[in-house]
């Protein structure tokens, strides 16, 4: 029998530390409930990355997603999520 | 002050557990559309998924500074979200859905409470 697979979360505990470790003030809280809503945003982004990665190496004919191809969507995906797109990441 | 080592273990166990939970996504996608993420790529996209906590965590926190808050809330993760009508809607229901649910868990609460309170009284 098929097993359903388990829903793939960020933990709320690793959003909450990982958040409240870029905070600039040491006063700054995160409540749980936006830590939870974090994790779903987070997930969200990952997803939204695979995605458009994947669509973009099929659009070149290729069998694996690499590097290159999530690259090339980067720009997109950056701009969908800050406010400051010309704070891109760089590699 | 914490020593600066402890500091780098945590950040180094936080990058690998974005790192994990990113490559089951990744693998996920590639399922679906058969098609494999290399290593490479898996990676990178949970460095900038690292990265981008950072840009979340300054918008979160300038939000909630700017309502005079020290505690970021879900009200600011609203606003982030707020870049895309269709995140901003899904993260707006799941927002609600969590509301719902706290709801719930207070109803509950408050029946073991009052039969609490009344086995305390006949104690007494």
């Amino acid at each position: 029998m098929a097993e359903r697979d388990a829903e793939i979360v960020f933990k709320k505990d690793t959003v909450h530390k990982l958040l409240s470790g870029f905070f600039k003030e040491e006063k700054t809280k995160l409540s749980g409930d936006a830590a939870l809503l974090m994790a779903e945003m987070l997930k969200i982004f990952v997803e939204e990355a695979a995605v458009r990665s994947q669509k973009q190496a099929e659009s070149e004919d290729c069998d694996e997603v690499e590097i290159e191809h999530f690259e090339k969507i980067l720009p997109q995906l950056v701009r969908m999520s800050t406010f400051s797109s010309c704070l891109a990441p760089e590699f | 002050m914490k020593m600066s080592v402890d500091k780098d273990e945590t950040l180094q166990r936080l990058k690998a557990a974005v790192h994990y939970t990113v490559g089951r996504l990744c693998q996920k996608t590639g399922e679906d559309h058969r098609r494999e993420f290399s290593r490479q790529v898996i990676a990178a996209i949970a460095e900038t998924t690292f990265r981008q906590c950072d840009i979340f965590a300054k918008d979160l926190e300038a939000f909630a500074r700017h309502a005079k808050r020290s505690t970021v809330t879900t009200d600011d993760v609203k606003l982030v979200a707020r870049r895309s009508t269709a995140l901003s809607i899904y993260i707006q229901n799941k927002s609600e859905e969590l509301n719902q649910e706290q709801k719930d868990l207070k109803k509950k609460n408050t029946g073991k409470r009052k039969s609490r309170e009344t086995e305390e009284e006949s104690r007494e």
